[in-house]
């Protein structure tokens, strides 16, 4: 499903010279996987996501997810993956103010190439994350985890192959972000790949594997599916 | 982008942002509301220069002898030189123009459309081919009727008006209209005068009927015909063979250089007195109007500055937004579209409000001439002339200045990093 080979990346911070945030970073997932990347701050594993989700293309090395050679992309066909094979969930919801919680699901349609998923496959987005009943509500009538949840719809919305997730539990408590994590692991167990980047145990735990960025390089966690067997 | 989506996320920014919006499209407003009312007053006010004080024949060629003779020709103006003047290529009808060289005045004592009148008057009278006014004879025929019958003149419509604006009022006489006029008699002494010095001849009398009135008529006195002119020169001994001047009618107004030229070739001149004083009245108003439109055009820049302004400061406080429809599939052309429509629905909305603040203004302003300004000669119903392009020029540059407002703020919004704007914490 995901595979990043050699990927580097650098950014010109004025007197200091170039950072380099990823070197040679290697990487195979397969679909159906549930990863997780941890690692310090500032350690890269954000700017991995982006890079994943073709949302920062200023990187050096090969990247193909779902199929899709992600270098040297024009802007429009970044955006058309990024629309079709991929959906984000971030730590800060991001929704758009003033817009309903279905309206908020439904922002990638206004963005599809072809006619798309409408207003129905976005309430079938908003069950699916149990906010069927709350379509209406404006993102200020919502509680933080039922935020996340729209905004966890919305990245569903598209159906995408791979589910980018940037600290997704960061902003709940903990019985919010055990709600959340337990949504992650029915969207796998379904069959969706999910990314995560985290810095939360309890996600960790739930992912089948764990990837580890340190100064931009990355260790693999030998264990596959400890966190479920924990779980 | 789909059209549905758009108008929706351009809706709920501007209604987010309504402060925001209603100040920039008031900038815009205002611009083309002064813009549409000083180009409309401009152009009412050049209509009546051009229709009414001045109205000037653009393919009309008023030709007079010339003050020096010199060459073959020698400036002289009789039948020879018309019958070239009307074989010039170019040319389709010579009209001569010959001024009764004789003196007169004319001692009114009677009824005078239901007022009693008892004035003595100084006349002037130009004979001219009765085919120059034939469209403006509205009575009999416009010929001369021989010796002992009343003589059939044409009037000028602006001493109509002059007449009625400001000699009519100040003496408590009845206002005229041409209708009124057309058939009304004044009797003539011809060789007397109050100020000239006369021929030795007798005095004649005869009676002046008016036939008709014409933008074409001599203004300051008659037009009689032309045989009428020549018979009253001959039995005064006066120049009854040279012409005062001759009209020449183009083909069309492109034919007129090229006549004018080769009337100045014959030695002849050209009167254009009345085409460079409304030449000069109009560009006195066009000057105007330019400044006045200038000034507005510069309110449109700085509306266009304030929508740079504005969107740029929103711009800056949406990145993430912005950021997050790039996550889910906007490309930087569907961004560019969405901040570029924001301003196109300011500039269109502004564009209507300032073009029907300006009609509105115009009306009120006419209304209040009306009501206010004393009459005074070819004063106007209305100081404003709206056509169809203006509303039409003053939404498409208010659409103008908002887009040339918004393309760096769009440019700048399109080119937000999402990977930059999102990382953050925020709500």
């Amino acid at each position: 499903m995901i595979s990043v080979d050699g990927v580097s990346r650098g950014y010109d911070d004025g007197a200091r010279g170039v950072v380099r945030v990823l070197e040679g970073v290697k990487l195979e997932i397969a679909a159906g996987e549930f990863v997780a990347i941890v690692g310090r701050s500032g350690s890269g594993k954000s700017t991995l996501l982006h890079v994943l989700g073709g949302l920062d293309s200023g990187f050096t090395g090969d990247v193909t997810v779902a199929g899709t050679k992600l270098a040297k992309l024009s802007d429009g066909a970044l955006s058309r993956f990024r629309n079709e094979c991929v959906g984000f969930v971030f730590q800060s919801f991001h929704l758009v103010q003033g817009l309903s919680a279905l309206e908020n699901v439904l922002l990638p349609a206004a963005f599809s190439a072809g006619e798309g998923g409408g207003e129905a496959q976005a309430r079938e987005a908003l069950t699916r994350v149990g906010l069927g009943e709350k379509a209406a509500r404006l993102p200020g009538q919502l509680s933080g985890g039922e935020r996340q949840r729209v905004a966890i719809a919305r990245a569903l919305f598209n159906r995408p192959k791979v589910l980018l997730c940037d600290e997704p539990t960061g902003n709940l408590d903990a019985q919010t972000a055990d709600e959340v994590i337990g949504l992650f692991k029915t969207l796998n167990a379904e069959g969706l790949t999910i990314v995560a980047v985290t810095h939360e145990d309890r996600l960790r735990q739930a992912a089948t594997r764990v990837l580890t960025l340190h100064d931009g390089l990355l260790s693999l966690s030998p264990v596959r599916g400890e966190g479920r067997g924990e779980g | 982008m789909k059209l549905a989506s758009l108008r929706k996320l351009v809706g709920l920014q501007l209604t987010r942002d309504r402060r925001g919006a209603l100040s920039s499209s008031f900038g815009i407003a205002i611009g083309i509301a002064s813009l549409v009312f000083f180009v409309a007053l401009g152009l009412g006010v050049g209509r009546v220069v051009r229709e009414k004080i001045f109205p000037v024949d653009t393919s009309l060629i008023d030709v007079v002898p010339s003050q020096l003779s010199i060459g073959l020709f020698g400036g002289k103006l009789d039948q020879d030189a018309v019958d070239r003047l009307a074989a010039l290529p170019g040319v389709k009808h010579a009209y001569r123009k010959m001024n009764v060289r004789v003196p007169a005045v004319s001692f009114y004592d009677g009824d005078f459309f239901g007022r009693r009148l008892r004035m003595g008057i100084e006349v002037l009278a130009v004979g001219v081919d009765p085919d120059f006014v034939k469209a403006d004879v509205q009575l009999g025929d416009f010929s001369d009727p021989g010796v002992g019958k009343p003589i059939p003149v044409v009037a000028a419509s602006r001493l109509i008006e002059i007449y009625n604006k400001s000699f009519a009022p100040a003496r408590s006489l009845p206002q005229l209209s041409a209708t009124m006029l057309v058939g009304f008699s004044f009797p003539v002494d011809w060789n007397r005068s109050f100020v000239a010095a006369v021929a030795p001849g007798p005095v004649t009398s005869s009676q002046l009927q008016v036939v008709g009135v014409s933008d074409r008529g001599l203004l300051a006195g008659v037009t009689v015909p032309l045989d009428v002119a020549v018979r009253l020169n001959k039995s005064a001994n006066a120049d009854a063979a040279t012409f005062t001047g001759v009209a020449l009618q183009a083909s069309s107004p492109s034919d007129v250089p090229a006549i004018v030229a080769a009337v100045k070739e014959m030695g002849l001149r050209v009167d254009d007195q009345e085409r460079r004083m409304s030449e000069n009245a109009g560009a006195a108003v066009a000057i105007t109007t330019s400044a006045m439109a200038l000034l507005s055009a510069l309110i449109c820049l700085l509306a266009a500055f304030n929508i740079a302004h504005a969107l740029s400061a929103a711009v800056r406080a949406r990145e993430r937004e912005l950021g997050v429809m790039r996550a889910v599939g906007a490309s930087r052309t569907d961004i560019f579209t969405l901040v570029l429509a924001e301003a196109v629905v300011l500039g269109v909305l502004g564009g209507l409000v300032g073009t029907l603040t300006a009609v509105l203004a115009a009306s009120g302003v006419d209304m209040l001439a009306a009501r206010v300004l004393p009459e005074f000669p070819f004063k106007p119903d209305t100081f404003f002339l709206v056509p169809a392009w203006l509303p039409l020029l003053g939404v498409g540059l208010g659409l103008l200045a908002a887009i040339a407002g918004a393309w760096f703020p769009a440019r700048r919004a399109s080119r937000v990093d999402p990977a930059r704007v999102l990382a953050g914490q925020g709500a």
